[in-house]
């Protein structure tokens, strides 16, 4: 390697503090908010040093606790979308790693699209339908559609964490005489352990940050947390701690979810299309 | 056998999508307003197409969001590879910020909105702050409340949120780059710009591509971001083609027009569809 100019380095750390700044200021920002006096909110110029105050913590999670149940339902949906995913997903992405399909390019295909597909255009159809099946405002309304977004998603990811695993040692059961159902459930599956684990956790994500169904079918018992944010805009003289204090508390499970799985993030983020 | 695998998966899929397809398709041929009727009201054949088409909003949506997904997929792209090649450079600290700098992309993008409605803050948000710093004009209305800047600013916290994942993704692939061809060309004497243009790239041309594709698409059906920062406005400035089919189904609850519109939007979104996969997956083994 050739060597660097001492002001080629110092720009390049500058770029560094820049990105770092650039990227990270805002959410730091925000969680400030969450935890400044109200009155320093919107103070020109801004307040960077205030005194902590935990007021709209309390009031939003503990007493009177107006966001406690949006947090309770949204880890509901989340949980209840990964859970039905699985038996969806994992039969689906062993075939599609273990068969010779002549489809197979169609169908992985075809799970992409979904993935692409506006979720506007099918709130409409489901608001109405969901309605009409008297499932408007429950849970499971929220967990079914957001198969939508999991499966494909699991599906595409799963594919490459089963084609990680050598099918020489299912040859070696099945030449042993055990049927493909014990050769998946013993040999393959607990190898591709890790990745059933993680493709679950982004899946989660994906299942946690998603808005717009719950927007549309979830009631006011059922709504999960970024929705029931919006809330405090309608009232009058926003308050804008509670929305942050929510918010902060909506934007931290994805945010582990990263932070543990940071060797798998490219290969998640690309549907295992990147190895990473 | 593998079809029995695949078949829960592709029969709820199917299920799922082919519903609201079927309903739209059907519902686009009648006049239909949810607040007058719980039923389809008259049939009028192509009529909503037209209602639809004809509008310049619509028109103007469709710009909004061509606007917004190739200004944005490309800012991203070109950002997001000057930072993967500042994190190939060997400077301490590289690694924590390679750990932290993913976190905009982690959040829920409503959240993004929610974070970026309170940055511009006409009335004391930090970004209005800091550009007056650096004396850069503003708006009186501020960021959101121009009709020059609202399409602008949602494009930016789109930036803000996704830059990180083009940085992320584009370092590992200038990783897996082998030494050897990047020595043998500077061994020829290419350039760095060379090296990263003409060899690095190529070689990881299917990452690129796939990411890509992912944010245009994702950036095409842009709503979240839309609903919290502008609702649109102000009047149709920052419309996007999803908010667009929100405001006239669940907002106006013209289910007829709002059928025709999923239509039209599926349809060009095929095409886009189709002309990606011609070129991304050409050489890909399944």
């Amino acid at each position: 390697m050739h060597r660097r100019s001492p002001v080629a380095t110092i720009l390049l750390y500058l770029a560094l503090a820049l990105t770092m700044v650039f990227f990270l200021g805002p959410i730091l920002w925000f969680l400030a908010l969450a935890i400044r006096p109200p009155e320093t909110a919107f103070a020109r110029p801004p307040v960077f040093v205030f005194e902590p105050t935990l007021r709209a913590i309390k009031h939003t999670f503990v007493d009177p606790g107006a966001n406690a149940q949006h947090l309770t339902n949204s880890l509901i949906v989340a949980f209840g979308a990964v859970l039905l995913n699985l038996p969806l997903s994992i039969p689906a992405g062993y075939a599609l790693s273990r068969y010779r399909l002549r489809a197979k390019k169609y169908i992985m295909l075809w799970y992409l699209g979904l993935l692409m597909a506006p979720p506007v255009a099918f709130l409409i159809p489901y608001f109405i339908l969901i309605t009409r099946l008297g499932l408007s405002g429950t849970y499971i309304s929220m967990v079914l559609v957001l198969q939508t977004l999991t499966v494909p998603f699991s599906v595409w990811l799963l594919k490459s964490f089963i084609d990680d695993v050598p099918v020489e040692l299912e040859e070696a059961a099945r030449v042993d005489g055990a049927p493909w159902h014990t050769v998946m459930r013993r040999i393959t599956l607990p190898l591709a352990m890790p990745g059933l684990i993680v493709t679950s956790m982004f899946a989660f994500v994906f299942a946690w940050n998603n808005a717009a169904f719950p927007l549309v079918l979830s009631s006011g018992s059922t709504t999960t947390l970024p929705i029931g944010t919006l809330g405090y805009f309608a009232t009058s003289g926003v308050t804008w701690n509670f929305i942050a204090s929510a918010a902060v508390a909506a934007m931290i499970p994805p945010m582990l979810v990263f932070l543990t799985l940071d060797r798998f993030v490219v290969r998640g983020l690309t549907l295992g299309a990147v190895k990473g | 056998m593998p079809w029995l695998l695949l078949a829960p998966s592709i029969t709820l899929l199917l299920l799922l999508i082919a519903f609201p397809l079927f309903f739209a398709l059907y519902n686009s041929f009648y006049f239909w307003n949810l607040q007058m009727s719980p039923q389809p009201m008259a049939f009028i054949g192509f009529g909503n197409y037209e209602q639809a088409l004809g509008s310049s909003t619509f028109m103007l949506a469709l710009r909004n969001t061509l606007l917004l997904s190739i200004g944005g997929t490309a800012i991203q792209f070109a950002l997001g590879l000057a930072i993967a090649v500042l994190l190939t450079q060997t400077l301490r600290g590289v690694t924590l910020v390679r750990v932290l700098l993913i976190m905009p992309t982690t959040i829920a993008p409503i959240v993004v909105g929610f974070l970026f409605r309170y940055m511009y803050d006409a009335n004391g948000g930090l970004l209005p702050w800091v550009l007056q710093v650096l004396f850069i004009p503003l708006p009186a209305e501020g960021l959101l409340g121009s009709s020059t800047t609202a399409l602008m600013s949602i494009m930016f916290a789109d930036v803000w949120q996704w830059t990180p994942f083009f940085a992320i993704v584009l370092y590992a692939g200038l990783l897996s780059v082998p030494d050897a061809l990047v020595e043998a060309a500077r061994v020829d004497g290419a350039s760095r710009w060379t090296i990263l243009t003409r060899i690095k790239l190529p070689v990881i041309k299917r990452t690129v591509l796939i990411i890509l594709m992912l944010r245009f698409m994702q950036l095409f059906n842009t709503f979240d971001l839309v609903l919290i920062l502008t609702r649109g406005g102000p009047g149709a400035s920052s419309r996007t083609l999803s908010y667009s089919l929100y405001q006239q189904g669940l907002i106006d609850f013209n289910i007829g027009v709002a059928s025709a519109m999923t239509w039209i939007i599926v349809l060009i979104l095929n095409v886009i569809l189709a002309i990606y996969i011609y070129i991304a997956f050409r050489d890909w083994e399944w």
